[in-house]
């Protein structure tokens, strides 16, 4: 896809007080899946209907946001399911990182 | 899909050169880092990560690469009649090879468009890049997600 970005800025996780993980809590974990100049255009776009069960559109249209803006959202939610999500995309190949939505 | 002699030696050999890499541990290696991402940019959230799932994540790598191995069986050119689960397997093992091949020529996506240089000292390996991806598209070509 295009070259390789490295990843940038993920939040910090605020970790000192009771209050502020109550807040954070609510916020949920993205999966972030970022280009790289390897994987195959329709591979990736296979993927994101296999694991998601997104529609070929949908699968589509994230793979060219992840080609031409260097990264997409792919799924987001609880951490723990994020985590799962972004497991299964490294044993796919491809390069997914957790951040915590803005 | 039919391999020759050739192209079943060139992937057994892949094969057993990936079970090497996933099976290493040294953390610095580039192919490493990319076939294990950190998930968390802070150092301590990836490495508490890397300890819940590296071993799993090692274990599906290995499965791929076993499974095409059996399909591959022990020498000569092989016809392949992969049902789905296989097909999966295969196409996540060829992806880990095209990224351990082009990690280590430092491929980018300018240089994956450009016809491979017989010249190049990489020409060897840059077709078999491109081969690999031809092959996982003839396999994706047969899936249904």
């Amino acid at each position: 896809m295009v070259c390789m970005k490295q990843p940038t800025t993920a939040p910090d996780v605020e970790r000192d007080s009771a209050a502020d993980e109550a807040v954070e809590a609510d916020r949920p974990w993205l999966v972030i899946v970022w280009n790289d100049p390897i994987n195959l255009m329709t591979y990736v776009t296979y993927v994101f209907q296999k694991l998601f069960g997104y529609s070929y559109e949908k699968a589509h249209k994230l793979m060219l946001d992840v080609h031409y803006k260097g990264r997409a959202v792919v799924s987001s939610g609880p951490r723990e399911r994020a985590e799962m999500d972004c497991f299964r995309l490294h044993g796919y190949g491809l390069w997914a990182t957790l951040s915590k939505s803005e | 899909m039919k391999l020759n002699a050739t192209e079943a030696a060139i992937l057994r050999d892949l094969v057993e050169q990936m079970r090497a890499l996933v099976k290493e541990s040294d953390a610095t290696d580039p192919i490493r880092a990319r076939l294990f991402p950190d998930a968390y940019e802070d150092e301590e959230d990836a490495a508490a990560y890397r300890g819940m799932t590296g071993g799993d994540l090692s274990a599906v790598k290995l499965e791929a690469l076993d499974r095409v191995s059996e399909s591959l069986g022990n020498e000569g050119s092989k016809r392949i009649a992969l049902r789905q689960d296989d097909a999966e397997a295969w196409i996540r093992a060829l992806t880990d090879m095209r990224l351990a091949i082009g990690t280590r020529l430092e491929v980018t996506e300018y240089t994956m468009d450009l016809e491979p240089d017989p010249s190049d000292p990489s020409f060897d390996a840059l077709q078999t890049l491109h081969w690999l991806g031809w092959l996982q598209e003839r396999i994706l070509e047969q899936m249904v997600p």
